[in-house]
């Protein structure tokens, strides 16, 4: 996990970042989340446009001793899951900032979401 | 929380640190999944210091253990090792054991979050026997070696393979000129060894261990793994599979329990009536193996043919195979009475389609035999 992180991504304090990418944005779990959980062996995502409000749970992830549910650092409807998990779940402590993603969303309420989220130099700090 | 004589070992190896039993243990050091390979591949050095030493002795040791246990401890041999349990006088579990044929004594190894229950246990039944009951555990420490080089390991300590304890048997000796308790014992399946030593001694033991398995790619072992590890070798742990609630014969575990043994034990109407068919089952622990995609973990519900019929009591993923297993009990009372006739033998039970709850999702599994991966132990 040495890769960097992606520039302007925002972190949620229960450890998932986003990532405008214009049209959307890409979500996934953080690199401190992923080292307590340790190897990730399975991974449930959402249907496809359905719509969660921020802190919703939108996935289940399954470390070997337990199953851990992630929330949404922001609103918004999935427009497309990371299907390469289905079978290779450990991309996401292989690679967690790439290959990793969860899901990309739109997001209509990202202004305002966003505002309790925090750059990725003060979450690592918040972490440390 | 109490913590190992190897507590400061583990930190400097990088381990996450978790309660069990009272304890602080390793969980894992880098990864549960490879740690697991290792041991089915290498060999892996475990810190089992939270389990419990406890020493029988005096004239009448053997009629108390007879009077504590459903095996023949007649029959015990010298340095011989046997799995056994300790049954309340309803046939329920104080705890699971093995006891260990020392000259003139009896060593029995209990599980850390039962130490209390049964040295209260064995005191109270020790009433008009003259017999000492020590328990050392506070005393002693213990490492396990595991996995088909760990005899390897153990020649390169300075005991050849023909002079090493052979399958279930305990040897005391010197291990880097200290005095320990060798066993060829374990909780994974594999073939290995299980050391006792002092606590002062413990450091020194692992470290040079660890040094000299270099070359048969040892590695450190948390519990993570040794649960993983146990449960494709469908070893039943206290306080999931087994409980105060589960006699023997429901856990599956009659294939260690006499039908011959002469003398009176807690509980021998029940296991013995269990054992023989006369007293039916009231629920029954069996394996399964998950169909769909999902992993059933300890407390998930069970359905068979949509009605609620039991519980999971170990669920995981199996490394080795790559699926997901688990143990799970299920009730032939009340709604469920069918099944005690549809699940009564292990030919019949098998294949059978169950439902298990996942996140309010029901998911497909079926009944399999155990163990989920064949145990390899060099007998």
């Amino acid at each position: 996990m040495s890769i960097q992180p992606p520039e302007g991504i925002l972190c949620s304090k229960s450890h998932e970042w986003v990532l405008d990418e214009g049209d959307t944005f890409k979500i996934g779990l953080t690199d401190y989340a992923v080292e307590q959980l340790g190897d990730i062996v399975f991974v449930e995502l959402p249907e496809l446009d359905s719509e969660f409000a921020k802190g919703e749970v939108f996935a289940t992830i399954e470390s070997v001793k337990a199953a851990s549910e992630i929330y949404m650092p922001i609103g918004g409807k999935i427009v497309e899951v990371n299907e390469e998990l289905i079978n290779a779940p450990e991309l996401i402590n292989e690679n967690v900032w790439e290959k990793g993603w969860l899901v990309k969303v739109q997001s209509d309420s990202y202004a305002q979401d966003s505002l309790g989220l925090l750059e990725y130099e003060d979450y690592k700090e918040e972490t440390a | 929380m109490k913590k190992t004589f190897l507590h400061d070992e583990h930190i400097a190896l990088g381990a996450k640190m978790v309660e069990f039993g009272g304890w602080e243990m390793p969980v894992q050091y880098k990864s549960i999944l490879d740690e697991h390979k290792n041991v089915r591949q290498n060999v892996g050095i475990f810190d089992v210091s939270h389990m419990g030493q406890v020493f029988v002795s005096g004239d009448d040791a053997l009629n108390f253990l007879q009077k504590i246990v459903p095996q023949d401890v007649a029959k015990f041999s010298l340095n011989h090792a046997h799995y056994c349990q300790l049954p309340y006088s309803n046939g329920t579990l104080v705890d699971d054991l093995i006891i260990y044929k020392l000259e003139n004594k009896y060593l029995i190894i209990v599980n850390a979050s039962r130490r209390e229950a049964d040295t209260d246990w064995f005191k109270l039944n020790s009433k008009g026997f003259r017999v000492n009951i020590d328990d050392k555990s506070d005393e002693f420490s213990m490492i396990a070696l595991q996995g088909s080089k760990a005899c390897d390991v153990i020649e390169k300590a300075g005991i050849s393979k023909e002079n090493q304890p052979k399958f279930f048997t305990i040897a005391q000796t010197k291990l880097f000129g200290i005095d320990v308790y060798l066993c060829r014992t374990g909780y994974t399946g594999e073939d290995g060894f299980e050391i006792i030593c002092k606590n002062e001694n413990v450091v020194e033991i692992w470290r040079k261990l660890i040094e000299i398995g270099g070359e048969f790619s040892i590695t450190p072992v948390g519990l993570g793994a040794r649960d993983t590890l146990r449960l494709e070798a469908a070893l039943c742990l206290y306080g999931s599979d087994i409980n105060e609630d589960t006699t023997p014969i429901e856990a599956g575990l009659g294939w260690s329990v006499p039908k011959d043994k002469k003398e009176d034990y807690n509980g021998k109407e029940i296991i013995l009536g269990q054992l023989n068919g006369e007293i039916p089952l009231t629920k029954k622990l069996f394996a399964f193996e998950m169909v769909d995609k999902a992993i059933a973990r300890h407390g998930a519900d069970i359905y068979i043919d949509g009605k609620k019929c039991g519980c999971v009591t170990s669920g995981s993923i199996s490394p080795t195979l790559g699926k997901n297993i688990g143990l799970c009990l299920i009730s032939f009372e009340g709604e469920n009475a069918n099944l005690a006739t549809s699940l009564n033998t292990t030919e019949k039970s098998i294949g059978t389609t169950v439902q298990i709850m996942v996140r309010n999702k029901m998911y497909n599994a079926k009944i399999v035999k155990k163990p989920f991966v064949q145990k390899k132990y060099v007998k």
